[in-house]
């Protein structure tokens, strides 16, 4: 519990900065966010963020305040990992605050994709660690923080959905400290390989 | 007789020049990179192949940009400039080594053999501008020095102008026009001839006789204006006519750079639509395309003198190619899988050709269908192979693939043009804008033959190569 208060505290203050609430985004701001939605971010992450390849996040239903911050961190180039450096810097770039808002409010109010049966059979294994954490290896309980279904709140990312692969992906560089969050690099560092790939798993099976 | 021989030798050197032309390398180009700010692997699996989202990339003109940009707009906020922060110019490089199965005959005449081994150093270079130039327009356009002409021209262009809409239902439909020097340049997909795969092919090979028109035969010999639509990155669309703009020629009485006129070859009649349509499906990390594009190329063979005059009117010759082609993609993190082909048909009706004083075609009519069909995988965008199965057969015409008089090689000794063989490449790439190909082409069937194809005791596996390039691009 505690570990949870301070991850808690931490990524709220990480994640609260220069957040536009929804009510104050212009109308031209809204018009432009739809067409660089549809006609750009689209290609990747899929129509209304819905994303249909396992390598890009989903953005349907994301806490806009997430999304807000991933974009800041994407432009100032502080979020190291391959695909942001691949892609997302570069995305990013021409974004201004209220684009940013703008875009995060339209993908907030998309509706989820649902989820996709793994493969796996370590989905149970997964919600386990993820509701209980692995107490053995002190690895906190997932839910303490992205919520009991995983549906995130404004100070941490829904996770429901998001393919296996990129969450996968996110859980290593966190742990190499390719995406620089301290808090993240505690918890997973001691996490095992296995243990990730039941957790993403079971993350990547849950609908809307 | 001089007038058959000129004629003859203009013939063979059409359709040598349509032989070469569809090895005429693709092209990846870092100033895309440098204005996204995006990684090669966003747009390419490994360069040139495209990924969708390269595809859509094109599709709208090139003109992603992420760069800081000079900007001059209207009180009403009208785009009226935006120049990036940086120039999009790329330069790339090729460097080879050719070596033939069979050393080709002296061409001197005395009794000898040509050294085998060609370096080429440069086989080309060339430089690029790639990348926005001004609010919905974009272009590639490619200069290349290459050792073979020894000379600094123009190669693959295209300049387009695209915009996107969203449509009611949000849904995205691209739209635009290219103004380009190539069929299938324009194309997105790599299943098409002009970025099709041998990405990079030896220039100091033995091509054979023939290729469609389609098939690179027109590359940098003719302007296109085609407008394309593209509905939610699936369906797409394009038409548009073809016209000739021919390169380092001029008019022999003003002296300046046309009207063409009857000495110049292969010229087309008026103008030559063009066709496309393909449909692109993805799931997961796959997607799968299938398409049909087409053209009908309507031609004065021309290449008169004033011993030998010719005209551009009266009979022409007809050149109707339609093709299909699909394109498989798989894109993991560490594993990458292309499956692809094409097949091209075409029906010629050769008036021209055939009622000439000094006929160049036997037939009438022709046919002539081609069939590429590789695949290739990569591990980690860093080692990688390819296979290709190719195949060119025809309808017999010994003026059309003549047996020729000297030393064979490039000839057809029973006026077939089949061809067949197969391609076996490895790549390693280093970096992602530096690859490093050895590349095997085995032919089991030339100019018609597998044995003795030229009359001259040359068989189709003399002309097996191989090649091992280096090729970078920054």
């Amino acid at each position: 519990m505690k570990i949870a208060t301070i991850i808690s505290l931490s990524l709220a203050g990480l994640f609260s900065v220069g957040v536009t609430v929804a009510q104050d985004i212009g109308a031209e701001d809204r018009q432009a966010a739809l067409h660089i939605a549809v006609t750009t971010c689209a290609t990747c992450h899929g129509a209304g963020g819905r994303s249909i390849s396992p390598k890009f996040p989903s953005l349907a239903g994301q806490h806009a305040s997430y999304l807000i911050a991933q974009l800041k961190n994407f432009k100032l180039q502080s979020r190291g990992d391959p695909d942001a450096l691949g892609y997302m810097w570069g995305m990013a770039a021409p974004l201004n605050d209220e684009l940013m808002a703008a875009l995060a409010d339209y993908y907030n109010r998309q509706q989820p994709a649902n989820g996709i049966a793994s493969a796996s059979n370590q989905v149970a294994l997964g919600r386990d660690i993820y509701a209980n954490g692995v107490a053995a290896d002190g690895i906190p309980a997932c839910a303490a923080c992205h919520g009991p279904d995983a549906q995130g709140t404004d100070a941490f990312p829904r996770l429901r959905g998001l393919s296996a692969q990129y969450s996968l992906k996110q859980l290593r560089s966190f742990k190499n400290n390719l995406r620089d969050v301290a808090t993240m690099h505690g918890v997973v560092s001691g996490l095992k390989t296995a243990d990730m790939k039941a957790v993403v798993d079971y993350l990547q099976s849950l609908g809307p | 007789m001089k007038h058959a021989v000129i004629k003859y030798l203009s013939s063979m050197v059409m359709v040598l020049v349509g032989g070469v032309a569809f090895i005429s390398p693709a092209q990846a180009v870092p100033s895309f990179a440098r204005q996204t700010g995006m990684a090669c692997e966003s747009c390419h699996t490994v360069y040139p192949e495209l990924t969708h989202f390269g595809r859509v990339f094109k599709a709208n003109g090139y003109t992603l940009d992420n760069l800081k940009e000079v900007r001059g707009i209207t009180a009403t906020k009208e785009e009226m400039l935006t120049l990036t922060g940086l120039p999009p110019i790329s330069l790339m490089v090729q460097v080879s080594e050719t070596w033939l199965s069979k050393e080709i005959p002296e061409s001197t005449g005395i009794d000898g053999k040509a050294q085998n081994g060609t370096v080429a150093f440069p086989q080309q270079i060339s430089l690029l501008y790639a990348g926005k130039i001004a609010p919905h327009l974009g272009g590639f356009i490619q200069m290349t020095y290459g050792n073979d002409s020894g000379t600094f021209g123009i190669d693959n262009t295209d300049i387009r102008y695209a915009n996107a809409l969203v449509l009611p239902n949000e849904q995205s439909l691209i739209y635009g026009v290219s103004l380009n020097n190539n069929p299938t340049v324009q194309d997105l997909w790599n299943s098409t001839p002009a970025f099709g795969y041998p990405y990079s092919a030896s220039n100091a090979n033995v091509s054979p006789l023939a290729a469609t028109q389609i098939d690179g035969t027109l590359g940098q010999d003719v302007a296109g204006l085609t407008f394309y639509a593209m509905w939610k990155e699936a369906l797409y669309a394009e038409v548009g006519v073809y016209r000739s703009a021919k390169q380092g020629v001029t008019n022999t009485i003003t002296g300046a750079a046309g009207p063409l006129d009857g000495s110049n070859s292969n010229v087309i009649a008026g103008t030559s639509p063009y066709e496309r349509l393909a449909y692109e499906h993805q799931w997961g990390r796959n997607s799968l395309e299938v398409g049909i594009y087409g053209a009908n190329f309507k031609l004065y063979p021309g290449g008169g003198t004033v011993d030998a005059p010719a005209v551009l009117h009266g009979p022409a010759n007809h050149f109707k190619d339609v093709a299909v082609d699909f394109q498989y993609q798989y894109i993991a993190e560490q594993h990458l899988f292309t499956l692809a082909g094409t097949r091209i048909h075409e029906a010629m009706t050769l008036d021209a050709s055939f009622n000439a004083d000094t006929a160049t075609a036997a037939n009438v009519k022709n046919d002539l269908s081609t069939l590429r069909l590789w695949s290739s995988y990569y591990y980690k965008r860093k080692y990688g192979a390819t296979a290709e199965y190719f195949s060119t057969t025809g309808s017999v015409d010994p003026l059309l693939y003549p047996a020729g008089e000297s030393a064979g090689v490039v000839t057809s000794a029973n006026g077939s043009p089949d061809t067949r063989g197969w391609i076996l490449e490895a790549n390693y790439m280093p970096w992602l804008n530096t690859k490093l190909s050895l590349q095997y082409t085995g032919y089991t069937k030339f100019n018609g033959a597998s044995k003795n194809y030229d009359g001259f005791g040359r068989n189709a596996s003399a002309n097996n190569t191989t090649y091992a390039v280096l090729w970078f691009a920054y």
